[in-house]
């Protein structure tokens, strides 16, 4: 019927929309910000997340009951995305939703690598992807990590993740177990984005196809800069996750050593035209904590003007879930912050605002 | 389902005229019968139009509820194709 076959886009850009604009904005961070964090429980309670907080109030206090409800919040706005979706349009949602999977299943090795009980990391689940949740608790109460792949047997993560298992054994750092998860997922979900294979390259879906691209080569950009900074003898190269258009993995090795290099690979990019003055920003950027708040700003920015181009179609929702998680990390980091006594500037760097 | 509907359009204007020049009689009770035809044609485009809009309408409303008096509005805005497709009809 419409350019994506049998489904209903134009439902669910609209409610996607109107929950958009009650997104926390600037003003609001700034309010947040000098608050405590009861203060910013009973900000919250007056906004978007008071069912969540009533909710979840009785059981949980301070920063725990602000992530708890953050998280639920978020689970239900997704669920209710895969609710309202018909037809191609809850598949493709669907299936870029199984991110939370992969959050969750890096979020609960952690847990075991640093040896936190089940209760602790259960705020950090996000149960909005396809596994369910007694299958994380089972993870988490193995003993191990190599028991708790195990478990995973008969999910797309088994496999990737028991090959990935020997290098981390031999390094004892969690890299090549969370790029076994990321590449799975992104391998899943660019290789199968169209039935026959072929590149479409233009309408809704070569939209869809950009916005993946993205989130990849950003991730890729990402990646490289963190192994760059722990001077670890890793190939960057090694952690490259395939699909992105903007670099190759040889090309990626040599612009981690130089950032100047990399900024100007940027600059000249498909990315430039669109991200010109924050690209600016990530040239001041002199820690590596600024220097990927400024490549989630770009990422965030870059989607939105994507949503943008085909207004009734998937990427407007995939725009607002990025828009949603970043709130989510946002009010996350504030209550944190203030939980720990941090500094109101320093902060502010930990917030990535559009 | 209207981009299908587009391509027969030329084949039909060929029989109509075919059949016009045969029976040349015909053409008076023809040319009723035809403009009946456009104004559900217009009726079914309208429809279409329509569809996508009173999904978005109702997505809009369902988030929030001041949105209906416009929400209303822009789903009945092509409705105006009838009604031009109805002047058709006078005009003949």
């Amino acid at each position: 019927m419409n350019a994506i076959g049998g489904s209903n886009p134009e439902y669910v850009n609209a409610r996607v929309r109107a929950r958009r604009a009650a997104l926390f904005d600037e003003d609001d961070y700034r309010k947040l910000i000098r608050m405590s964090p009861d203060e910013i429980t009973r900000y919250m309670e007056e906004t978007e997340y008071e069912a969540e907080i009533n909710a979840l109030g009785a059981r949980h206090s301070g920063v725990d009951l602000i992530e708890y409800a953050l998280h639920r919040n978020l689970a239900k706005h997704f669920h209710d995305l895969l609710h309202w979706s018909e037809g191609r349009l809850h598949v493709l949602i669907a299936r870029y939703l199984r991110k939370y999977d992969a959050w969750n299943l890096k979020t609960v090795i952690r847990g075991i690598y640093t040896g936190f009980p089940y209760e602790q990391i259960q705020t950090d689940l996000i149960l909005a992807g396809d596994l369910d949740e007694s299958l994380f608790e089972r993870m988490a109460q193995a003993e191990s990590i190599e028991e708790a792949i195990a478990i995973l047997e008969g999910t797309v993560y088994h496999d990737p993740l028991s090959t990935a298992y020997p290098d981390f054994e031999a390094s004892d750092i969690l890299v090549p177990l969370e790029n076994a998860i990321d590449r799975q997922f992104y391998g899943r979900l660019l290789g199968d984005r169209s039935p026959e294979g072929s590149f479409v390259r233009e309408g809704p879906m070569a939209m869809y196809t950009e916005f993946l691209q993205a989130e990849i080569d950003f991730l890729n950009i990402k990646n490289a800069l963190r192994l760059a900074m722990d001077a670890s003898d890793v190939d960057p190269a090694e952690y490259f996750i395939e699909g992105g258009r903007l670099f190759s993995p040889d090309e990626i090795r040599g612009l981690v050593a130089d950032t100047d290099q990399l900024l100007m690979a940027l600059r000249t990019s498909t990315y430039g035209d669109a991200l010109g003055p924050l690209l600016d920003d990530l040239e001041t950027a002199d820690s590596l904590i600024e220097f990927e708040r400024a490549l989630e700003g770009l990422l965030l920015a870059y989607t939105e003007r994507l949503a943008n181009v085909y207004p009734v179609s998937v990427t407007s929702i995939l725009s607002y879930i990025l828009a949603k998680e970043r709130e989510i990390n946002n009010i996350r980091a504030i209550a944190r912050g203030k939980e720990a006594g941090l500094a109101v500037s320093e902060i502010e760097q930990e917030l990535v605002i559009i | 389902m209207i981009e299908q509907l587009v391509p027969i359009v030329p084949g039909f204007t060929e029989v109509v005229l075919q059949a016009v020049e045969q029976n040349p009689e015909y053409g008076e009770e023809l040319k009723f019968g035809l403009a009946a035809l456009g104004v559900g044609l217009a009726a079914l485009g309208a429809g279409y139009a329509e569809r996508g809009i009173g999904a978005a309408a109702v997505g809009a409303i369902a988030e929030d509820r001041d949105m209906f008096g416009a929400g209303l509005l822009l789903t009945v805005l092509p409705e105006t194709l009838v009604i031009f497709a109805i002047v058709v009809i006078f005009l003949i």
